[in-house]
C-alpha cells in the first residue's frame, strides 16, 4: 500500500460498494447469494479500513525549505505577542529575562508557559508541529527538531547579530547542525544558548583537610591517590548514585582529561569516523571498575539515584562527589563553607557541560521579534539573571558569586574551563538512546556483569546505530 | 422465503409483506443493544489497535517522514536480545502476579472460611488495600522499603542488585494481587454447596484433603477470573517497574511496557515500539485463549 494511489477515489469506492449491498438487501435474494453478499460486505469493510489507513503515518513529505535571505535585526516597532515554552528549572532565569526585555521593548509581549522537564522533552516535538506551536522554545538537545524541520535555521540572524563573535566557539558548537540534520558541531546555528551547566567534582573540605588534602588534586593521579587516602582513613572516597546512569560522568571526565576536549567532542557531536574506543575512555571504564572493586564507590551505587547520592554527600557520606552545578544550591546549603568544587584535573581543565538554548519555531509568524529576544540572552542583564538562577553565563565575567561559597569555586572552575576551551557536551546526549544505553552499561560494569572492553564495544555499537 | 411459497396464496401475500421486516428487525434488535458499547470499543480499542498494527510496518520517529519497513520491526523484536528478554521477563512475572497470589489467596480464603473471625471486615480491608492504591504510589513506597535507608535495614539496596532486583520487583506484584485473589476466592467459597463439605467429613477427609478435593475444584471459575486479571496485569506491567528501577540494573527488570515507552518517547522508534506492542498483545491473547481452554468446565 506504501505510497501507491488507488485507481478510484475513496468516495467513489464507498458509493459503488455500499450501493451494491443495499440493492442486495432490498431485493430479497436467495440465501446463498445473501451469504455471498455478507462476505462481500465484510470484505468491503476491510477494504475501507485499509483505504482509510493507506497513508503512511506522519508527515507526507520532507519539511519545506526554509526562507533564506536578508533578515531584520533589532526589535520591530509594531505590537507583537510571542509565546515561549520552557521548563521550570530553566524558566526561573528566563522569566526574569523576559521582564527585562519587555521593559526595553514595551511593544513586545512574551507569554511564558512551562512544563516539567520529562514531559517537556517528550511533548516538545508534537507541540512544535501543532497549530498552536510556540514562537520560542527551550531546547535541551537538538534531537530530531532540525531533521524534521521544526525549528528555524538561524544562520542569517547569527550573521546579522554577530553571535559567532559574541560567544566562544565551543559554546555555540552544540547548536550547530550539519546538513544531514543529526551531526552536531558544525553547520548552521539553530538555537541561542541561555545559561550553561558544568559537571565537575564537589568535595567536602572538612573531610579532605582531615586527610591532609588542602588543595584540589592537580592531576588525575593525585585524584586517585586522594581516593586511596580516603579509603585508608575509613571514609567513603567517592559518592555515586548510578540508578539513572550518572557513573557515565566519571568515565567521560577521566576519558576526556586524557583524550583532550576537542577529540572527545567529536564523538559527542556524532562526527563521522569518531570512536568511543580511545585510550582515555578505556582507562575511564577500567578506573570505574577498579574503584568499584576497591570499595571507593558506595556498595549500592546502582540502587541510588543522583539526588539520593547528593543527599548522602551532604550528610557527610563521601569525600568527593561528581555532579553538576544544578545541585550547587542544595550542596551549598547542606555543607555551607565546607562545600568545595573543582574542574576535573588534567593537563588542561576539561568539564562536561551543555547549555540550555532557545530556538525559534519554524511556524513562528514573528521570527524577527523572536530573534531580537534571542540576541538579548547574552546581554549583561540576562547573564546576571542566569547566574542568579544557578546557570553559568556565556560571559564568565558576568558571574559574581559571594566569596568563600561553593558558587565561587564553580565560577572559578567555569572560567578555567573556558580559558582552556575544555567544555565537552554530555556523552549521554550523543544519540537519542545513549542515556539509556550508558545507564544500563555502567550498571553492568559496576555490577561486574561486563568488562571495560565489553562496555566500550556496547557504547560504540549504540553510537554507530545513529552515526555509523 | 422458500417456505412461504407453499402457503395458500391469500396468506402468502400477507406473510411476505410482514415477515422479512419483522425478521430483520428481530435480527438487528440485539445489535442495537450492544451498539453504544460496540462504537466505543471500536473507536478506542479496535481502531487504535489496527492503527498501531499499521504503524508497526513503518520506520517512523513519530513526527517526520515514515519509510516502509515491512516486517523488519518484527524481525528486530525477536532478534534483538534486549527486546526478547523483556518479553521473557513479562512472562516470568506471571509467577509473581498470578501463581503466588492465587496460591496464597486460596490458602488464606480456605482458612478464613473455616474459622469465621470477628475482625474479618478489617482483615479484608487491609488485604485489599494494595489494590486500591495507585501503582505509582506502590512503586515509590516499595522503592524506599528496598533501599538501604528503608525499614528492612538492608545493607544495600536490592533494586541495585543484579540477582535480587527482579524478584524484589516481582514480589511487589504479589503484594498487590494477593488481596484481589483472596477476596474473589473467599466469595467463591461461600457459594460451594455445604453438603459437599459434610459429605467429605463423613467420608473421613482431613482439612487438607477437603481443601484439595472440595474447595479447589469448587473454585474453578473464580480461579479462572483471578488468573485472567492477574496474568494480564503481569504481561502489561509498567508502572511499578518504571518507578522502581526503570528496567535496571542493566536490563534485568526490563519489561515490554517500559521498553515500548522508551522506544516511543526517547528513542523515537515508533514502528519498533508498535511491533513489540503487537507481539505482546498477540501473546497475551494466546495466553488468555489457553487459560480459557484450561479452566473451561467440561
Amino acid at each position: 500500500m506504501a505510497g501507491s494511489t488507488p485507481t478510484i477515489s475513496k468516495e467513489n469506492f464507498f458509493r459503488i460498494h455500499f450501493a451494491a449491498i443495499r440493492r442486495a438487501d432490498a431485493t430479497g435474494l436467495p440465501p446463498y447469494r445473501k451469504t455471498l453478499m455478507k462476505i462481500h460486505k465484510m470484505l468491503t469493510i476491510a477494504a475501507v479500513a485499509t483505504l482509510t489507513a493507506s497513508c503512511a503515518p506522519g508527515s507526507t513529505s520532507a519539511p519545506a525549505a526554509q526562507p533564506s535571505g536578508p533578515v531584520q535585526t533589532g526589535a520591530p516597532a509594531e505590537k507583537v505577542t510571542l509565546s515561549l515554552v520552557s521548563t521550570p528549572e530553566s524558566g526561573a532565569a528566563i522569566k526574569a529575562i523576559i521582564t527585562a526585555f519587555q521593559a526595553k521593548h514595551p511593544n513586545i509581549t512574551i507569554n511564558y508557559t512551562d512544563t516539567n522537564y520529562d514531559d517537556y522533552n517528550k511533548s516538545l516535538n508534537l507541540s512544535l508541529t501543532s497549530d498552536q506551536a510556540p514562537d520560542i522554545a527551550l531546547l535541551n538537545s537538538v534531537g530530531t527538531t532540525v531533521k524534521d524541520g521544526l525549528v528555524r535555521n538561524l544562520a542569517a540572524y547569527e550573521k546579522a547579530y554577530g553571535w559567532d563573535k559574541a560567544y566562544p566557539s565551543t559554546q555555540l558548537a552544540q547548536w550547530r547542525v550539519a546538513a544531514d540534520g543529526s551531526t552536531l558541531g558544525s553547520g548552521d546555528l539553530y538555537a541561542a544558548p541561555a545559561g550553561f551547566s558544568i559537571v565537575g567534582v564537589y568535595y567536602n573540605k572538612a573531610k579532605a583537610a582531615k586527610l591532609g588534602i588542602t588543595a584540589p588534586p592537580a592531576t588525575p593521579a593525585d585524584f586517585e591517590a586522594a581516593l586511596a587516602k580516603a579509603k585508608a582513613a575509613g571514609e567513603l572516597p567517592l559518592q555515586l548514585g548510578n540508578a539513572q546512569g550518572h557513573a557515565s560522568f566519571t568515565v567521560q571526565l577521566i576519558g576526556q582529561s586524557q583524550d583532550g576536549a576537542e577529540n572527545a567532542a567529536k564523538w559527542t557531536f556524532g562526527q563521522k569516523g569518531a570512536s568511543f574506543d580511545t585510550a582515555g575512555n578505556r582507562s575511564g571504564a577500567q578506573k570505574l571498575l577498579d574503584w568499584a572493586q576497591k570499595g571507593y564507590l558506595p556498595k549500592d551505587a546502582n540502587g541510588v539515584d543522583l539526588q539520593g547520592a547528593a543527599t548522602k554527600f551532604i550528610k557527610g557520606e563521601g569525600v568527593f562527589f561528581i555532579d553538576g552545578n544544578w545541585d550547587a544550591a542544595k550542596i551549598g546549603d547542606g555543607l555551607k563553607a565546607e562545600a568545595g568544587f573543582f574542574a576535573f584535573p588534567g593537563a588542561k581543565a576539561t568539564a562536561i557541560g551543555t547549555s540550555v538554548a532557545y530556538a525559534i519555531s519554524a511556524k513562528s509568524k514573528s521570527p524577527d521579534a523572536a530573534a531580537a529576544f534571542l540576541d538579548f540572552l547574552h546581554s549583561p542583564e540576562a547573564s546576571a539573571e542566569e547566574f542568579k538562577a544557578g546557570f553559568m553565563p556565556a560571559d564568565p565575567a558576568a558571574a559574581k558569586p559571594e566569596t568563600g561559597t561553593v558558587m565561587a569555586d564553580i565560577a572559578a572552575a567555569w572560567t578555567k574551563v573556558n580559558t582552556d576551551d575544555g567544555l565537552v557536551g554530555f556523552n549521554n546526549n550523543a544519540t537519542a538512546t545513549m542515556n539509556d544505553k550508558l545507564t544500563a552499561a555502567t550498571q553492568e560494569l559496576i555490577g561486574g556483569k561486563n568488562d571495560p572492553a565489553g562496555f566500550i564495544t556496547a557504547i560504540q555499537d549504540e553510537w554507530a546505530k545513529t552515526h555509523g | 422465503m422458500a417456505d412461504t411459497a407453499v402457503l395458500p396464496a391469500h396468506r402468502a401475500g400477507r406473510e411476505t409483506a410482514l415477515r422479512p421486516r419483522r425478521r430483520r428487525r428481530g435480527r438487528l434488535t440485539p445489535l442495537l443493544y450492544v451498539l453504544p458499547a460496540l462504537v466505543f470499543y471500536a473507536a478506542f480499542v479496535i481502531v487504535p489497535w489496527l492503527h498501531s498494527l499499521w504503524i508497526s510496518l513503518w520506520e517512523w520517529n513519530g513526527i517526520g517522514v515514515a519509510t516502509w519497513a515491512g516486517l523488519a520491526n518484527y524481525i528486530e523484536v525477536f532478534a534483538d536480545p534486549a527486546l526478547r528478554s523483556s518479553l521473557l521477563h513479562a512472562f516470568g512475572f506471571i509467577v509473581f502476579y498470578s501463581v503466588l497470589p492465587i496460591g496464597i489467596g486460596l490458602v488464606l480464603a480456605a482458612l478464613v472460611a473455616a474459622t469465621p473471625w470477628k475482625a474479618m471486615p478489617l482483615i479484608r480491608t487491609i488485604l485489599f488495600l494494595p489494590q486500591v492504591l495507585p501503582l505509582v504510589a506502590v512503586g515509590v513506597i516499595w522503592k524506599w522499603i528496598y533501599s538501604a535507608d528503608g525499614p528492612l535495614g538492608l545493607d544495600s539496596s536490592w533494586l541495585g542488585d543484579f540477582t535480587l532486583a527482579y524478584p524484589a520487583v516481582g514480589l511487589v506484584g504479589t503484594w498487590v494481587s494477593t488481596g484481589l485473589c483472596f477476596l474473589l476466592l473467599l466469595s467463591g467459597i461461600g457459594k460451594i454447596e455445604p453438603s459437599l463439605y459434610e459429605a467429605a467429613k463423613v467420608e473421613g477427609c482431613g482439612p487438607i484433603r477437603e481443601f484439595w478435593h472440595v474447595t479447589v475444584p469448587g473454585l474453578r471459575k473464580e480461579i479462572a477470573v483471578a488468573a485472567t486479571v492477574t496474568v494480564i496485569a503481569a504481561l502489561a506491567s509498567f508502572d511499578v517497574v518504571y518507578v522502581m528501577t526503570g528496567g535496571g540494573p542493566g536490563y534485568t527488570t526490563m519489561v515490554p511496557g517500559v521498553q515500548i515507552y522508551q522506544l516511543v518517547f526517547t528513542a523515537g522508534r515508533v514502528g519498533t515500539a508498535c511491533a513489540l506492542a503487537t507481539v505482546l498483545s498477540l501473546l497475551t491473547c494466546a495466553v488468555m485463549y489457553g487459560l480459557n481452554r484450561l479452566t473451561r468446565e467440561r
